[in-house]
């Protein structure tokens, strides 16, 4: 055997499990949800056929276009609110915290939640902003409200919060990674040259961080516009997202084709939304030489 | 004299049966797609001790979770318990099989309105075995209302409501709101395009007021115990009594535009491999220990009132209408749509819309 060979053999070796599983949990589930998209809803089933009579109803009928915009708008406030946290905190614990321990322990703390099941964390936020909640009680008890204000739960900010909440770790990992990696000679030479701590931020620590920043937008908007626990637990009659009409399309509707075409626009947001950030990033790269 | 030594005779024989069934232990298991309250443990551990039969719930929150269910591989479930407007819908779609009503001992006693029903009997077929039975009215918090509603146009007119209402996720909600626009004799199982959209558009109109709608008995309770609502739709008989055992004292009512009548059959799930306890459930479900535990949770009313006797007093019989059968024909009974999949849509619509 010569080496040539042998080096095929051990590729197909090491590769052959993952690319199995990637062809029968990712590729064929695509495919069979492609060609479902274009079968024809027939009660009590679907029959199979190919047309694009589901992908019609999704461009005729307003009610997809509404509940897919909101889902879009809300999962743009999860990832801003995650991110208006999620950075300060990063740069906290790279920059400001000097012992290594303590860094830890703070980074550990970040991201623990992240072990609690997802149910349980929205819960908690329904006894926080309930009518009879944790937040109404403390407003009423300094005395900023004189009755409960029904205006923190059953609505988008309530499933905004508990998303940013429950996504923020997913921010600080790729922000903290990034800011972990700038070596600290560039910050010392930029004060050298003049700069203050604001313009040094804005034009060498922010810049190099944008990969990272971007990491964390692709993954914070791709798990709330794929969201459908949230919008159940602490969502209002406003709140229906994307994700619960797919739901409802293969649960009670029993209109799989629908369903399927709706899964397949959203696989393409989604598809867009990673390719647009994947642009961004290498054109900043150029951009720094 | 001759009939009660039939009656007795009969008596010792059924008793015998029960003896012999109660013996030949079927150990298995039951996964059974259902609603709250239907397989509680307070009944459903006499029937697992007397069978050897594991029954292991997983409860929907309406009905068109059950063909939804069984149509996405749902070849766990033994035994379901759909309304009467969706056991048709279910033995289309071919998910249940008949039911040999010759291996139940008290079949006999069930109401015939019931038994006999359109949506559980297909070509001399049985498909389903009555459970219970009872309405969707309306609840509202006693303490929340000075004078007692009567209407659900109050829910549109009255703003003092604003916020406070909640709403079952359900299609159902078209039919309640159809009567109230086109009167109660209106034939709210089919509606035209334009009345639907009539009926979208009203309920649009209502969502500022909704708080939240409510996918389960559970959820229900808990926006009644926080404070969240003051009234809703509801299963009657059941949200109302978990609440009074939490201190909050509800009123049930039947507003001016009529409640809907619903009742719900057991149904075998076609090829189950546990067909033995499935029998002996379908047995117990319509037996005096059955139908007691069932009532006594749930607070709906009983498809074998003979079997109920042994456990209610005629006062207690009355008020869950047991006595007077007429009651569920001043309902209006559930049926499955002409066009299911327009009800269906419309009411997406109604959730989705800004």
């Amino acid at each position: 055997m010569n080496h040539a060979r042998r080096h095929k053999m051990g590729f197909w070796v090491l590769f052959s499990a993952p690319m199995l599983w990637w062809v029968t949990v990712l590729l064929v589930p695509y495919l069979i949800m492609l060609s479902i998209s274009f079968y024809s809803r027939q009660f009590p089933f679907h029959v199979p056929d190919f047309q694009f009579g589901n992908y019609a109803i999704l461009l005729q009928d307003s009610q997809y276009w509404t509940v897919l915009l909101r889902s879009v708008k809300v999962s743009i406030l999860v990832s801003l609110a995650a991110f208006a946290m999620g950075y300060p905190l990063a740069y906290f614990l790279a920059f400001k915290v000097r012992s290594e321990r303590l860094r830890l322990f703070l980074y550990v703390a970040t991201i623990v939640p992240l072990w609690v099941s997802y149910l349980l964390r929205a819960y908690t936020w329904k006894t926080i902003l309930g009518s009879e909640g944790i937040l109404n009680s403390f407003l009423m008890w300094i005395g900023v409200l004189d009755e409960p204000s029904s205006l923190f739960l059953y609505n988008e900010f309530a499933m905004v919060v508990t998303m940013a909440y429950i996504f923020t770790p997913f921010m600080v990992m790729p922000i903290y990674a990034s800011l972990e990696k700038i070596p600290r000679s560039l910050i010392e030479a930029s004060k050298d040259l003049g700069a203050g701590r604001f313009s040094t931020f804005l034009r060498i620590t922010l810049p190099l961080t944008m990969p990272g920043v971007l990491a964390g937008f692709t993954f914070t908007f791709g798990l709330s516009v794929g969201d459908f626990v949230s919008p159940l637990l602490v969502g209002g009659p406003y709140s229906n997202m994307i994700s619960n009409v797919i739901a409802t399309q293969f649960g009670m509707a029993m209109n799989w084709p629908l369903g399927a075409a709706l899964g397949v626009v959203m696989l393409f947001i989604v598809l867009g939304v990673i390719t647009a950030s994947d642009k961004l990033e290498r054109a900043g790269r150029l951009n720094l030489g | 004299m001759k009939n009660r030594l039939l009656s007795t005779v009969g008596a010792a024989i059924l008793a015998a049966g029960i003896a012999a069934s109660g013996q030949a232990k079927a150990d298995g298991e039951l996964n059974v797609l259902t609603w709250e309250g239907y397989t509680d443990p307070s009944f459903v551990e006499g029937f697992e001790a007397a069978t050897g039969c594991k029954v292991t719930p997983t409860y929907v929150g309406s009905n068109d979770e059950f063909p939804a269910k069984l149509a996405g591989g749902g070849g766990i479930y033994d035994l379901v318990s759909p309304s009467i407007d969706t056991t048709s819908i279910m033995i289309k779609a071919g998910f249940v099989e008949p039911i040999d009503t010759s291996r139940l001992e008290h079949w006999s006693e069930v109401y015939p309105q019931f038994s006999g029903h359109d949506g559980i009997n297909v070509d001399g077929e049985v498909y389903g075995v009555p459970y219970t039975w009872g309405a969707i009215p309306f609840m509202y918090r006693a303490d929340a209302f000075e004078t007692a509603p009567t209407s659900i146009t109050q829910l549109w007119d009255d703003p003092a409501l604003a916020g406070k209402i909640s709403l079952w996720d359900d299609k159902t909600n078209l039919y309640i709101t159809a009567r109230m626009l086109y009167g109660n004799d209106a034939d709210i199982y089919d509606l035209s395009d334009e009345q639907l959209a009539e009926v979208r558009d009203k309920l649009i109109e209502l969502k500022p007021k909704i708080r939240k709608y409510w996918a389960s008995a559970g959820e229900l309770v808990n926006l009644y115990a926080n404070g969240e609502v003051t009234i809703s739709n509801t299963w009657g008989g059941y949200q109302s009594a978990l609440l009074a055992e939490q201190g909050i004292e509800m009123v049930e009512f039947i507003p001016e535009e009529n409640a809907d009548g619903w009742a719900d059959s057991w149904q075998i799930v076609k090829g189950t491999p546990n067909e033995d306890c499935a029998y002996q459930w379908l047995n117990y479900a319509i037996s005096p220990e059955g139908q007691c535990g069932v009532v006594n949770i749930t607070g709906y009313s009983g498809s074998n009132p003979t079997a109920l006797e042994t456990c209610k007093t005629p006062e207690e019989m009355a008020a869950l209408h047991q006595d007077d059968f007429g009651y569920i024909d001043s309902l209006v009974l559930w049926q499955e749509p002409a066009r299911i999949d327009a009800y269906i849509n419309t009411w997406n619509a109604v959730k989705a819309a800004e």
